[in-house]
């Protein structure tokens, strides 16, 4: 083995596998996030998102494959790597017969780097009434208790694991609110994951799929939307094509009509189609994230 | 001022037609301020480093400019710009439109005769505009 290359990215995990039994929850994941981007990793539900942050969490020991967090390693410096990170869990792990108040008083005294000014504006800021028991709050508010918690040791890289999960629209929109003022305040890297598209479209630069432990694509998301296509081409009575162009993520063929997503998208795909196929008529059409992901998660089923 | 999530439209373009699309309308008038990277951001909730992609969209195409401290304000040809602009957008509108109907394998006098009946049917607005 050549000596490892100091790494340019805040997190990275490279061919990382988890087992459990027989079972493979992640199979040779690899993503790389360059300081001050955030990713957005979207997958079904049991697609291996928690898993693979638990890991990189130093949470769960890995079958296989390296995690770094500031090139921090999880498994040799684990309590170093969560002074470094704030994290938010999918199951928000406080207290529930505390305060809120008391929750923070607690909290605060694990991290060397606390910030009590800015913890008590955030607080403010998300209209957490620090003096009713977690119990009492409502989802919204715990949600958003998480973030302040995980922001106000004032951590250069934050990790959000489905934290949305159960919280109502308006909810939602506040808690993205917090994170985008969490990100106005200073440069931060970030992992977000989510199995709903929309929770993380316009917070993240990048987009990375993953299904069924393995990742399908991870890729600035302004390029996904770039060179990904939908080709709808008319063929020929009596026609069935049955070798679609490379790089095609999903396809179906009904009647005369061939529907195609294609990424990366051509000149050379229609040269491809009209040389190969008697086609009438082709027309190319941009798509938006979420019709990108649906095909990419769609595409995966046909095939199994 | 919103984003489309189905758009196709990258979301530092959306966020950058929005302010453009707020200064040809007159919201933000030249020498005036157009609100913080901050106060974007959360609006939209998006992410500031978007709101600074379009922001720098914005000055290359000499609409706004950066003074030190104070943010981002509208140039004197700003609203000039933003309107040229829109009239960009349109046409691009038009082409997309006349495309689909290529594909649905539409003659040029059918095409020119529906172009012929929405502008018959928003007249009344149109004549409203200066």
């Amino acid at each position: 083995m050549s000596t490892e290359p100091v790494s340019p990215c805040a997190i990275e995990l490279v061919g990382v596998t988890k087992r459990f039994g027989k079972q493979v929850a992640v199979q040779d994941l690899t993503l790389r996030i360059p300081a001050g981007r955030t990713l957005g990793l979207i997958g079904p539900n049991g697609a291996g998102k928690t898993t693979a942050i638990k890991m990189l969490m130093g949470l769960l020991p890995m079958t296989a494959g390296r995690a770094r967090v500031l090139g921090i390693d999880p498994a040799v410096k684990p309590v170093l790597l969560k002074r470094a990170v704030g994290y938010v869990p999918e199951m928000h792990f406080i207290y529930r017969a505390m305060r809120a108040a008391e929750v923070i008083g607690f909290c605060r005294t694990f991290y060397p780097t606390w910030n009590n000014p800015l913890c008590a504006e955030l607080a403010g800021r998300f209209e957490i009434d620090l003096h009713k028991k977690v119990k009492h709050l409502s989802k919204g508010s715990l949600a958003k208790l998480a973030l302040v918690l995980a922001l106000a040791h004032e951590p250069e890289v934050l990790i959000l694991d489905e934290p949305m999960t159960g919280l109502d629209p308006l909810a939602r929109e506040e808690f993205l609110e917090g994170v985008v003022h969490g990100l106005c305040d200073r440069s931060r890297t970030v992992l977000f994951s989510s199995h709903m598209l929309s929770d993380v479209q316009r917070m993240a630069d990048t987009i990375a799929i993953i299904h069924q432990g393995r990742l399908l694509v991870s890729c600035l998301t302004d390029d996904l939307l770039k060179t990904t296509k939908r080709i709808r081409a008319v063929v020929r009575d009596g026609c069935t094509p049955d070798q679609p162009p490379e790089g095609t993520i999903w396809q179906r063929f009904e009647r005369r009509e061939w529907l195609l997503t294609v990424r990366p998208f051509s000149p050379a795909t229609l040269e491809y189609l009209r040389g190969t196929y008697p086609v009438e008529n082709v027309e190319v059409q941009d798509l938006g994230l979420e019709d990108v992901f649906k095909d990419y998660i769609r595409g995966q089923k046909v095939q199994a | 001022m919103d984003i489309d999530p189905h758009s196709s439209a990258p979301i530092y373009q959306q966020v950058a037609d929005q302010v453009r699309r707020a200064v040809a309308a007159g919201v933000y008038r030249p020498g005036e301020a157009i609100p913080s990277l901050r106060a974007l951001a959360v609006e939209l909730t998006v992410n500031p480093n978007t709101v600074q992609r379009a922001f720098e969209t914005l000055e290359r195409e000499g609409l706004i400019q950066a003074r030190k401290g104070l943010g981002m304000f509208v140039t004197e040809n700003g609203a000039v710009s933003a309107r040229r602009r829109s009239a960009a957008a349109v046409y691009a509108t038009f082409v997309q439109g006349i495309r689909a109907a290529q594909a649905a394998s539409m003659p040029p006098e059918r095409i020119r005769d529906s172009f012929d009946k929405a502008w018959g049917d928003t007249h009344a607005e149109v004549r409203d505009e200066p």
